[in-house]
């Protein structure tokens, strides 16, 4: 009865209710999951424990070490270069540099595979013009480390934009004043520059990390056994639910600890720095360093963009004779559309999680706007199969047959994707005062009209650049599709990964075109609102 | 406001591209094959009888998992794989019905039946294991069991557990010789390992090209695209490997084959349908538009295989009772993770 009192009493009590109801609908599918595996098997503990857990734990460490190390190398440089020097071309590598956005990691890395194989153009090159040198290169390229770049230039661009933004934000007094005393421009990029960025860059990286957790064509191919691909071998070849679950439960477990230890390392240095102060003026590089700036800008978009793409357009224009276009216009709608309708829905409910989590001052709430952000740290097939227990085990639910519908796709992708859209929203929100909203409610205004007049319009980019990154996410998104989607559709990823599985990369080129095009006008729309977002504070 | 209006609008949007699929006249298939040639059939079929086609295509575990949440509701009516394994967990789980068609027992090979009746073969591949021709003489091969000799090490390539086709391969294994003699033959052939396991097949047969392996062990139609593929350096490469039957001493069991076949999904509201769909692909002209585009073998003994896989002739095939592949097969995966075999 005290709960319910305090409930009555408590201050927007409707909306606390309302994003409660809608975090409990979005989480049922995990909740039934879990509760379905009461008791912790204790033979295929010892089965994981003695036969696979090391393999599986060393890989997953290994390749998360090798992929973060070079998406900070080819995130970061860049991104103070682009901050903070004025050179030839700025404007472009600042978005050049974030296009391998585009590019899903699976089509990244079976290009790469198929570029550097024995049959592939690389090694066929070297043969016919210079064979004393193709022995030098005639390796086996389907190694960790190799992934662990690729996933690196897929993955960079994550740490680029958050550092990119940090760096831009940080007052020219900081800077100033370190030169005064004596710091060096090196000195200065170590000591101050990262140190104040710290919690940006985590942001991206932890982005990263959460792929690369998640990765499962590029890695099933490169032979890395994961927990990932631990978690389908158990679920889906041996039928052993438990297993797999013990195994999602170890990467939620590891995501929490990351979380923690970033939390912690926050709290031990915090910094300030007044937003306010004016921006630094682009300084004018050294002779010197004009070798650094355009080699440490250029290669990973080199690498991340240019050689794929144009390997894939060159595979397309060989194809061209073959390709149907007007099933690639087809499957390009489906595309567009599916990942529009569900992002729209995520930029909602992400909103909604995070209003009321501003307003309500709950931990309560906080709580709950953080758990639903757990669905990007679950594999997608395990989504998947959760939401398919879901609607055809509970009674009412499984009435109709909802497996197989849109309703259910777009379900499991909000879900999933949640998280993605929540983040640019989240730190625009923090950042405006409480000072607004207590000026509105003293002017008379409800939570629905602040949201509507003031955060609207305030939070405007933010939500366009949630918009963009949780879009451009949903077109490459193949697991929950290839499990969910309905008769005879298909999606432009599902299809390039149907043909690349089989390695016909020439028929797959047309349709990774297509994904890679779309999504690099999505990413040069947002650079240009990132870019007004960073002159607008 | 605004939200409301969205949601609503959203709502409606998504209304719109929902097909119904009310319609009598069609047949609703949950299929593993992702193949261009498995389009043309369907295409060809619907022209012929007038009966709409509608596919969901992934993975066989996850359709299958699809299948048993979905019940009685299920609208599947075939269930497609490329594993006999897969249809015969899916028979297991009472997902399966028999299916009665004098027809499609006229078209297809007595070798290739399901004894009991719930599934049909449609087009089948042999695992076979390939050499390269500068490095190996072909007459020090012989089985699947003497790859395991020590003349072998540092030589055979092969892709990972993970893989059906290999999980396949030990459960005929562990079912014609064994639990023991199986996991004694995986855990000793990891040591004639020439890289961790990797790639998919036709990087096997890359690797012995560019001089990574000797041998690998693959199956049939991967080496009848590398020899049709539109790239001449994959094509020297195909041509560079010799293709060998194993087993095919008179004691011996024959090499290790698999079906592509369909079940009849249990609850099928398009029985009649599904049938028709089934005789037609069993048919002589489906057989050979599969066998010309996919080089597979045909089910269909009275159709000849595509030229490039004839060529390197006729072979005994393992008989065994395909249903044994999905029996054994978690024990199957279970050998392969204790003998290392990634």
């Amino acid at each position: 009865m005290e709960i319910i009192k305090k409930i009555v009493q408590l201050e927007h009590k409707r909306w606390i209710i309302g994003s409660s109801l809608i975090a409990l609908f979005l989480l049922l599918p995990i909740i039934f999951l879990f509760s379905n595996i009461f008791e912790i098997e204790q033979t295929a503990f010892v089965y994981l424990w003695k036969n696979l857990l090391l393999d599986y734990s060393f890989n997953t460490f290994y390749l998360i070490a090798i992929t973060s190390f070079f998406a900070l190398l080819f995130g970061i440089f860049p991104a103070w270069y682009v901050s903070n020097y004025k050179f030839k071309f700025r404007v472009f590598f600042d978005i050049a540099l974030f296009l391998p956005l585009a590019i899903p990691t699976y089509i990244m890395a079976f290009t790469y595979s198929d570029l550097l194989s024995y049959t592939g153009p690389f090694q066929s090159f070297l043969r016919n013009n210079y064979p004393d040198l193709s022995d030098i290169f005639n390796k086996d390229y389907l190694q960790i480390e190799i992934l662990g770049i690729i996933l690196g230039l897929a993955l960079y661009p994550y740490v680029y934009t958050a550092s990119r933004v940090s760096f831009s934000l940080i007052g020219s007094t900081y800077i100033n004043m370190s030169k005064n005393l004596g710091l060096s421009s090196t000195k200065l990029f170590f000591k101050v520059i990262i140190p104040l960025s710290k919690p940006a860059i985590f942001s991206g990286l932890f982005l990263v990390i959460m792929e690369v957790l998640n990765e499962y064509g590029a890695v099933k191919y490169f032979g890395v056994n994961t927990y990932t691909t631990g978690i389908f071998r158990a679920w889906f070849s041996m039928g052993n639910e438990n297993t797999a679950i013990q195994l999602a439960c170890l990467l939620i477990f590891i995501v929490f600890t990351i979380l923690f230890l970033e939390k912690l390392s926050h709290k031990k240095s915090k910094f300030y720095y007044s937003a306010n102060s004016k921006i630094e003026k682009l300084s004018t590089p050294t002779a010197d360093k004009y070798l650094y700036i355009y080699s440490l800008c250029s290669l990973p978009f080199i690498l991340g963009f240019l050689i794929p793409f144009f390997y894939i357009l060159n595979n397309s224009i060989l194809n061209i004779k073959n390709i149907d276009f007007s099933r690639l216009i087809d499957l390009s709608l489906n595309s567009i559309q599916v990942s529009t309708i569900s992002t729209v829905l995520i930029i909602v409910t992400a909103l909604l999680f995070l209003y009321v989590e501003k307003i309500s001052k709950l931990k309560f709430n906080t709580f709950i706007s953080q758990v639903t952000s757990l669905g990007y740290v679950i594999p997608g097939a395990v989504i998947g199969l959760g939401v398919i227990l879901l609607f055809t085990k509970i009674p009412l639910l499984n009435s109709y047959s909802l497996v197989g519908s849109f309703y259910v796709l777009i379900y499991a992708y909000v879900f999933r994707f949640l998280a993605v859209g929540k983040s640019p929203i989240k730190s625009s929100l923090e950042k405006q005062p409480e000072s607004y909203d207590e000026t509105a409610k003293t002017l008379g205004l409800g939570p629905f009209k602040i949201l509507q007049r003031i955060h609207f319009p305030i939070n405007r980019l933010a939500l366009i650049t949630a918009f963009i990154v949780t879009f451009v996410d949903l077109l490459k998104e193949l697991p929950i599709t290839l499990i969910l989607r309905p008769f005879n559709f298909d999606t432009l990823a599902t299809q390039t990964y149907e043909f690349a599985i089989e390695e016909m990369m020439l028929e797959s080129s047309s349709y990774s075109l297509a994904i890679i095009l779309i999504g690099s006008v999505m990413l040069v729309f947002l650079k240009y609102v990132i870019n007004k977002q960073i002159n607008a504070s | 406001m605004k939200r409301v209006i969205i949601f609503i609008s959203s709502i409606l949007i998504l209304s719109s591209c929902v097909e119904t699929t009310k319609e009598s006249n069609e047949i609703n298939l949950y299929s593993q094959r992702h193949y261009k040639v498995d389009e043309k059939q369907y295409e060809t079929f619907e022209k012929e009888t007038g009966i709409k086609v509608n596919v969901v295509k992934a993975n066989a575990d996850e359709l299958i998992e699809r299948l048993k949440n979905e019940g009685d509701n299920s609208p599947a009516d075939l269930f497609i794989t490329v594993d006999a394994g897969k249809l015969q967990k899916a028979k297991d789980l009472d997902l399966l019905q028999k299916i009665s068609s004098p027809i499609i027992n006229q078209n297809v090979d007595i070798d290739l039946k399901d004894v009991n009746g719930y599934w049909i073969p449609i087009t089948y591949r042999a695992r076979i294991i390939v050499y390269s021709k500068d490095r190996v003489d072909v007459g020090e091969l012989s089985t699947y069991a003497n790859l395991t000799d020590k003349k072998w090490k540092n030589k055979v390539l092969v892709r990972s557990s993970s893989n059906a086709y290999n999980q396949a391969l030990l459960s005929s294994i562990v079912a014609n010789r064994g639990e023991e003699a199986a996991t004694n033959w995986a855990s000793e052939l990891v040591k004639n390992f020439a890289r961790d396991p990797k790639g998919n097949d036709r990087d096997q047969v890359k690797a012995i090209t560019a001089g990574q392996g000797d041998l690998a062990i693959v199956n049939s139609y991967y080496i009848g695209l590398l020899l049709s593929s539109e790239n001449d350096e994959e094509i020297k490469a195909g041509n560079s490997v010799g293709v060998f039957f194993p087993n095919q001493g008179e004691e011996e069991s024959g090499s290790h084959i698999n079906v592509s076949g369909i079940g009849l999904a249990k609850n099928a509201p398009n029985k009649e349908n599904a049938i028709k769909l089934m005789e037609f692909l069993t048919s002589e002209s489906a057989q050979k538009t599969y066998t010309n585009t996919s080089y597979e073998y045909p089910a269909n003994p009275n159709v000849e295989p595509n030229e490039i896989i004839k060529k390197w002739g006729s072979f005994k095939k393992d008989i065994l009772d395909l249903n044994q592949l999905g029996v054994f097969r978690n024990k199957a995966i279970e050998i392969f993770d204790k003998s290392g075999w990634k």
